[in-house]
């Protein structure tokens, strides 16, 4: 068997209420709520490369002990703009970034 | 054939504007303002003769000496407040320009709804029919073209094909159903709808500074939210736009959500109540106001002996015109969530208007107490199968009889040609 080549970072979209979104408003309203998902293999840069292999034993040699992240990974480069809607006690809303526009391997 | 160049000829006495002309002979027939005339209707591919639009009728006034001299000289006859304009048109000078448009393109253009240049082009057109009907008409006549049958037809076909229509929103009593809610899901799914309707809620919850609502402010700015208002109705579809307004109820929660889709505490109430006939009168000091008004009574008139009650049994265009009036000075509402028993109104009252009260209470019972328009609602959130209210036959407080007033007969005579506005015309004879 072949192994799947894993999906590249890309937008995607999912249905939710306002409810769902877990921001603390009662709103039975659908929105869609777009966020970035994906492999970022395609984006490593030379400082990907060097970190990786610091984080694997030069670290130690040279005496730091410092966390750094995994690689590039995908994350959302824009944001939708406002966003509003009607509570269930008949008010309105208005939200920022909460759905993402675009995304990126940063 | 004779009367024409006669009337040119006493023109160029009365009025000094002309006295420089480079031709002292009055113009033949093929030079004079109507010349143009030929050219008021262009055929649109419909096979439906189209009339000229009043951007193109002034640009081909102006380009006849004749035309665009008078045509100056009306616009400075209107120019003045209510009070001067009154005197200004009764003079010589206004009356005589006024003689000579009446021949010319601009007498029988109409606007789009929509158009680019819509408002100057309602302008050209109140330039001149504000000189015919200043003041004296209840009803005036719509500046913008009939609605077509082929628009009725589309919109005919999609209340009586989709699947909500046919078996009725809510038909299945076990299943929650909102359907306010269901359309605006729908507007949130699409990125335009979606967009339009965040940008104008934003503007019409955004609170003005307090220093500013302090000085006895309205709590947002209604002339911003308007304005985002009437944006989103022209650039958002109606497959949109109109379910979230005309959506069916069965509870109260689901009639809140319908008489809160225009933000109503923002752009259809005021800290201030005015009276029905204050407000008629600032609708009419505005283009494009007066215009959507206008629409409103044409279309949305009720008419004893049809069906519906609309005129021509055409709902669509009465939906078409009340949308075309959310965001004016005139922007009406449900009156109360009440799921059922739909009662529209505006933000006015007629108490302690004396005198016009009959005036009064004739125009707000046109919104208040509509047979046709809440027929039309009811037909396109209920479907086709929605009970129809009884038509009132004949309105108790009507308007001044329309026979008192010697003008009123005439403007309409360039509509006889189009049926819809046949039926009005007998609306108007029968109360």
């Amino acid at each position: 068997k072949r192994a799947r080549r894993p999906k590249p970072c890309s937008l995607r979209e999912l249905e939710l209420t306002v409810s769902e979104l877990g921001l603390g408003y009662e709103s039975d309203e659908t929105l869609l709520f777009r966020y970035c998902s994906g492999k970022c293999l395609d984006h490593r840069r030379n400082y990907d490369i060097t970190l990786e292999r610091m984080r694997r034993s030069g670290f130690s040699k040279k005496g730091r002990r410092d966390k750094v992240s995994n690689g590039p990974c995908c994350r959302p480069v824009a944001y939708e703009e406002d966003m509003s809607f009607l509570d269930n006690n008949s008010r309105y809303h208005t939200i920022q970034e909460v759905s993402a526009q675009a995304c990126g391997c940063v | 054939p004779y009367l024409r160049p006669v009337k040119f000829f006493l023109m160029s006495f009365l009025n000094p504007m002309n006295s420089n002309s480079s031709s002292p002979l009055p113009p033949s027939p093929d030079e004079g303002v109507h010349a143009t005339g030929a050219a008021q209707f262009a055929v649109s591919s419909s096979g439906w003769r189209e009339p000229l639009d009043c951007v193109r009728a002034s640009e081909l006034c102006n380009q006849n000496g004749q035309c665009s001299s008078r045509f100056r000289i009306m616009r400075q006859c209107l120019s003045g407040g209510d009070k001067e304009r009154s005197t200004m048109l009764a003079s010589k000078e206004c009356q005589g320009a006024l003689e000579v448009l009446q021949d010319s393109p601009l007498y029988d253009c109409r606007c789009k709804r929509g158009m680019k240049k819509e408002l100057q082009c309602l302008q050209n057109y109140w330039s001149i029919h504000m000189g015919l009907s200043e003041g004296e008409e209840f009803y005036e006549m719509s500046p913008y073209e009939p609605i077509h049958f082929s628009e009725e037809f589309r919109h005919a076909s999609i209340i009586s094909d989709s699947s909500l229509a046919r078996v009725g929103p809510c038909a299945d009593a076990a299943q929650p159903c909102n359907p306010c809610l269901d359309a605006a899901k729908a507007c949130n799914l699409n990125d335009t709808c979606k967009r339009q309707r965040s940008a104008y809620i934003a503007i019409c919850t955004k609170a003005t500074p307090p220093q500013l609502a302090l000085a006895n402010q309205e709590p947002c700015s209604r002339k911003r939210c308007q304005k985002a208002l009437r944006q989103f109705l022209e650039r958002v579809s109606w497959e949109f736009s109109y379910p979230l307004l005309f959506c069916s109820c069965r509870d109260q929660a689901c009639a809140e959500r319908r008489r809160q889709t225009i933000v109503p505490a923002c752009s259809h109430q005021e800290r201030h109540k005015p009276t029905c006939t204050e407000l008629r009168r600032t609708c009419r000091s505005d283009a494009l106001c007066r215009s959507r008004l206008a629409d409103y009574h044409m279309n949305c008139q009720v008419t004893p002996h049809t069906v519906t009650g609309c005129p021509q049994d055409n709902y669509h265009g009465c939906l078409m015109a009340y949308v075309g009036l959310i965001g004016s000075d005139v922007t009406p509402n449900y009156s109360d969530n009440s799921p059922t028993n739909i009662t529209i109104s505006l933000w006015c009252t007629c108490r302690g208007t004396g005198n016009h009260e009959r005036d009064c209470d004739a125009f707000h019972r046109d919104f208040t107490h509509n047979s046709c328009l809440r027929n039309a609602i009811r037909a396109f959130g209920y479907g086709s199968e929605a009970p129809l209210t009884v038509t009132d036959p004949c309105p108790r407080s009507y308007p001044p009889s329309p026979a008192a007033n010697p003008r009123q007969a005439w403007p309409f005579s360039p509509w006889q040609r189009a049926p819809t506005n046949r039926q009005r015309l007998h609306v108007l004879h029968l109360c």
